[in-house]
């Protein structure tokens, strides 16, 4: 398996770590719900065949984070998106900060 | 001998040069390296303190560009390396300092990083034995800059010219293992 790095290229599977399912949301802390929210977010996969978002870390080339959409009998990679781009997206409030 | 502790040894053990077919393999010594990371949204303000300061727009690639004095390598998503030879290297990291206060990280690397030039028509061929890349001119060209590892140590490689010549900066602790690998791949290529 190879993955297509959006900044580096065509990169072989030894430069990347697998960091686990990239759709759990962390939860609010503060809910009065937080306990069970986080055992779900921690624990609970459904790990369907198919399509799975999944976030790795390009450790031996330029340290990104991306988002890997991969159906996981095929090992087919539809799409490699910037992890960063997305958590930004979803919260544009913590862009720019600084 | 206090005047010998602080001598500057060389990163790699001894080993003889010029003794290759088609390839030359040198050791570079006193490059300066200095890496930049902007800061979170200040990416644009460092690009524009660099174009004015030195006349170089940061690429956004994996390229290097700038001159034979101070050059500035691709170096992940909004940091890049700061490479500076001959009389580039003088003060590079304090005008960086200066100039990048409160917009970028800035950390000198000339200490940590080894710097090995490889250069002739076979020099493609031996990094072919450890490079997980295609380094073919069709793909991998001169200012071509690339992160990834070799022989399992992590290496930042840049195309210097169409020869072809390549930089390789290794961190310094894994000179002298680099340099094994690197000599047993080169040796089918030995000229004696």
């Amino acid at each position: 398996m190879r993955i297509t790095c959006p900044y580096c290229g065509n990169r072989s599977l030894d430069e990347f770590l697998y960091h686990g399912d990239a759709e759990p949301q962390r939860p609010d802390a503060t809910a009065d719900n937080a306990m069970d929210a986080f055992v779900s977010y921690a624990f609970e996969r459904t790990n369907p065949p198919g399509q799975h978002h999944e976030l790795w870390y390009h450790e031996a080339g330029c340290h990104a984070w991306l988002v890997v959409t991969r159906h996981v009998s095929t090992h087919a990679i539809s799409s490699v998106d910037i992890a960063r781009d997305l958590a930004k997206a979803r919260t544009p409030n913590t862009a720019g900060r600084a | 001998m206090v005047e010998n502790i602080l001598q500057a040894r060389s990163a790699f053990p001894e080993f003889s040069l010029s003794r290759y077919h088609q390839l030359t393999i040198a050791v570079r010594e006193h490059i300066t390296m200095v890496s930049l990371a902007a800061w979170d949204g200040q990416s644009e303000k460092v690009q524009s303190v660099i174009q004015s300061i030195y006349g170089h727009s940061l690429p956004q690639r994996p390229v290097r560009v700038g001159g034979m004095e101070v050059s500035f390598l691709w170096f992940g998503p909004d940091r890049w390396m700061a490479v500076g030879e001959r009389d580039g290297g003088r003060d590079l990291e304090e005008n960086l300092k200066r100039h990048l206060h409160g917009l970028a990280a800035v950390v000198d690397h000339s200490d940590g990083r080894a710097v090995l030039r490889l250069s002739g028509a076979r020099a493609r061929d031996v990094l072919a034995k450890g490079l997980p890349l295609d380094l073919h001119p069709r793909v991998f060209k001169a200012n071509d800059v690339a992160i990834t590892h070799a022989s399992h140590i992590g290496v930042l490689l840049w195309q210097v010219d169409d020869a072809p010549t390549y930089d390789i900066a290794v961190p310094r602790s894994y000179a002298h293992s680099f340099s094994d690998w690197l000599l047993d791949a080169a040796e089918v290529f030995s000229a004696i």
